[in-house]
């Protein structure tokens, strides 16, 4: 099923993440990720979700229903191709040093802490994919523990 | 000044004269407060869901009134307001504008499961248009004004303040004020479009001028904006046929030239065959439920569409369209029917091809209606209704429940006074009726009301027979009582080869429970008692109960079976041989 981002502006009032939250539940979609963050204007929030669906009409239907509560502003898709999404993943791993330099250059992370000689705290960026490759490559088994934003994205 | 002060002036502000409600804890100090300033009718309900349905029949009966009041109810917190969802979601259901005002525990023991305590915002959240919890007793005046705006703004709906015990008391500060007439809700994505645009409008026209066999449908939009006879304008300037839907009954007279009365699931068998004909259709005001449609893939297929909507989420949600307008129906009708290019066509082959479907039922339903018994010889009732919309003339206020007998409502009450039906119809709550006739009761003093439930659904909310004393309510109850859940019982004959699962019901000797209320009752068993009863209704100066016993074999024709298309349409009754219609003698109560 094709994943879909609908990216929404709503004004920031307790209770707004619950009506898009139970929209999504009545229209009986798994919320696949969900960001709300604040937006370049007081008060407004950005949310973006992604869920998927093949029907372009059920997810305009969804649009429009988040367009009828009273603090969504506007919604709307974004599509792969006019539009970056991207995420953070914060990973907990054992691995050796040598082993963490191989990616270096390949993938976009950064070390934020070393626990102990093989225990490092890293931070990856990027589209979804990227970050799923980078867990297949470095090996899922070496992974203590993961966290992950869900995505976020920007128009082009 | 007090938040509970605040909250009932500006009710006043807003026009409000009535009150619906039930007291309690959580509630008591606005109640205090309503006591002492003395300007609002309240009127207590013995249940809650009957001062929901209150609110909704004043809100909905006067609309169309110079005086429209959105209905308010009052309750108190946990139980109270739980007993108002059910009123409240069918609001939500059938678009109509509404407050309803609940206590709610102290802020200080919110959220610790305090006694009577539960999450209203949170249960009302997906029933109703928009939640309210003001924390200060500051915030209640803006909220309130907001809340008025936003249940009766583009399309209505109910929403719902949720005030907490303290804040009811609070005090505001000293420096406090509020300009009413200045305020605006700062709600910049809450926008609807009254005005229709130019370049759609066009396209419709250019539809319809081309059109060869179009029809018009009339829905709950064409009564909430009060476009009746702007509706009926129109039709007449371009000469087009209209089939209404549940809730655009009573838009015009039910007996106009161009009327093909109801469609849908039980609509009749002109306007469903006209909608499988026709070529266009133009929706006024509707949402195309299911029990309109039918089997969407089968709907209309060679029509274009033409959808008129004040609710933009409405749009392409069921039926796709060939032009939408996002608009106001009144403004639109209004553009419409000033438009020079619109052409009038006598469209002769439709009407006669339209008078062709018109006469497949139409013997059947004289022979019925005259008969007037059925199988096991008790009354029909079509037959009632018919006899009831001679004597009045169709000129009353018709209150139906849900089932069968709202159906009968629907279509053999010849509908003459604008916004005279009130029911609910996308809920379809058992037990609305008898509540909502007194809200519209109240709204339209001077009109005749009926109020017409089955023996199902008067026992739902029969309750309020006490309101009904207690204010001295003048409306006319007519009980349908067939010993069944007739709807049910109908799909039982039709789809469950006649068992009866869970539809036969025991009534209690509702002559006594109407003297128990102080109401006058009268029992018609025979077709001959039938007029003489309803006229009795008619010329007693104050509430009556009139039950009729009714046949349970009794079926509303046509039908389109759920989920089946239109060309699955049943229009002759089930075979007087066929043991499901016949067995049920000795079983009634």
């Amino acid at each position: 099923m094709k994943r879909r981002a609908i990216l929404a502006f709503m004004l920031d009032r307790p209770g707004v993440l619950n009506k898009v939250s139970m929209l999504i539940r009545k229209k009986m979609y798994n919320v696949d990720t969900l960001t709300v963050c604040s937006s370049r204007i007081d008060g407004i929030s950005r949310m973006t979700i992604t869920l998927k669906e093949d029907d372009e009409a059920k997810v305009l239907q969804i649009i429009k229903q988040l367009e009828r509560f009273t603090e969504v502003i506007s919604a709307k898709e974004l599509d792969t191709d006019h539009s970056y999404w991207r995420e953070v993943a914060i990973i907990k791993l054992e691995v050796d040093t040598d082993y963490l330099k191989q990616f270096k250059g390949r993938f976009n992370f950064e070390i934020l802490d070393q626990k102990s000689e093989d225990t490092y705290i890293l931070q990856v960026a990027g589209a979804t994919r990227q970050i799923d490759t980078f867990l297949d490559e470095v090996g899922r088994e070496f992974i203590i523990e993961i966290a992950r934003t869900g995505v976020t994205a920007l128009e082009k | 000044m007090t938040g509970k002060n605040l909250l009932l002036q500006t009710l006043k502000t807003k026009g409000v004269k009535y009150i619906f409600g039930y007291t309690g804890g959580a509630i008591m100090p606005i109640f205090d407060e309503m006591d002492k300033i003395g300007d609002f009718h309240f009127i207590m309900s013995r249940h809650e869901q009957g001062a929901a349905f209150m609110a909704q029949g004043m809100s909905r009966a006067s609309l169309s009134t110079t005086t429209p009041q959105t209905g308010v109810c009052l309750t108190t917190s946990g139980p109270g307001a739980m007993n108002l969802t059910t009123g409240i979601a069918d609001a939500y259901m059938d678009s109509i504008p509404m407050v309803a005002i609940t206590g709610q525990v102290a802020t200080g023991v919110i959220a610790t499961d305090a006694f009577q305590e539960s999450d209203v915002v949170g249960v009302m959240m997906p029933i109703c248009k928009q939640t309210y919890m003001p924390l200060a007793a500051d915030e209640i005046e803006m909220m309130v004004h907001e809340a008025f705006y936003v249940a009766t703004t583009g399309r209505g709906g109910p929403v719902v303040i949720d005030i907490p015990k303290d804040v009811q008391n609070q005090n505001v500060p000293e420096a406090y004020s509020f300009d009413a007439k200045a305020f605006c809700p700062y709600l910049p994505g809450f926008f609807y479009h009254p005005t229709p645009e130019r370049e759609p409008l066009q396209r419709a026209i250019e539809l319809i001028n081309r059109s060869v066999r179009p029809m018009m449908f009339c829905g709950h939009g064409v009564i909430n904006s009060n476009a009746g006879s702007l509706l009926q304008r129109f039709a007449e300037k371009v000469n087009i046929p209209i089939a209404f839907t549940l809730h655009g009954l009573s838009a015009m007279p039910a007996d106009h030239n161009l009327s093909l009365g109801m469609m849908g699931m039980h609509g009749t068998v002109e306007a469903n065959k006209a909608i499988m004909e026709a070529d266009l259709l133009i929706s006024f005001g509707m949402r195309f439920d299911d029990r309109v449609t039918g089997k969407l893939n089968e709907y209309a297929k060679n029509a274009d569409v033409i959808h008129i909507e004040i609710d933009p989420s409405e749009i392409e949600k069921n039926v796709g369209t060939s032009v939408a307008i996002n608009a106001d129906v009144y403004r639109t009708l209004q553009v419409l029917l000033d438009d020079p290019m619109l052409t009038y066509k006598p469209r002769r082959r439709w009407f006669e091809r339209i008078e062709g479907f018109r006469q497949l039922m139409a013997e059947d339903l004289r022979e019925e209606i005259e008969k007037g018994v059925g199988d096991d010889n008790g009354l029909l009732m079509k037959s009632i209704v018919h006899h009831l919309s001679q004597l009045t003339e169709g000129k009353d206020l018709i209150v139906p429940d849900v089932g069968q007998h709202q159906m009968m409502a629907a279509r053999f009450y010849n509908y003459q006074t604008p916004n005279s039906w009130f029911a609910s119809g996308g809920a379809g709550t058992m037990g609305a009726s008898l509540p909502m006739a007194i809200g519209v009761k109240l709204a339209r003093p001077t009109e005749q009301v009926w109020s017409i439930s089955g023996d199902g659904g008067f026992q739902m909310n029969i309750q309020e027979l006490g309101t009904i004393m207690e204010q001295k309510i003048d409306i006319k109850i007519i009980i349908l009582n067939n010993g069944y859940l007739g709807m049910v019982r109908q799909w039982q004959t039709l789809f469950f080869d006649g068992r009866y699962a869970g539809t036969p019901m025991q009534s209690p000797d509702f002559g006594l429970i109407a003297e128990a209320y102080g109401v006058p009752y009268r029992k018609v068993e025979t077709l001959e008692d039938v007029i003489p009863a309803l006229q009795q209704a008619i010329d007693h100066k104050g509430a009556i109960v009139l039950e009729f016993i009714c046949d349970p074999s009794e079926v509303i024709l046509p039908m389109i079976p759920a989920e089946g298309g239109f060309g699955d349409m049943i229009i002759a009754r089930p075979s007087q041989n066929d043991p499901s219609t016949t067995n049920t003698k000795g079983e009634k109560s």
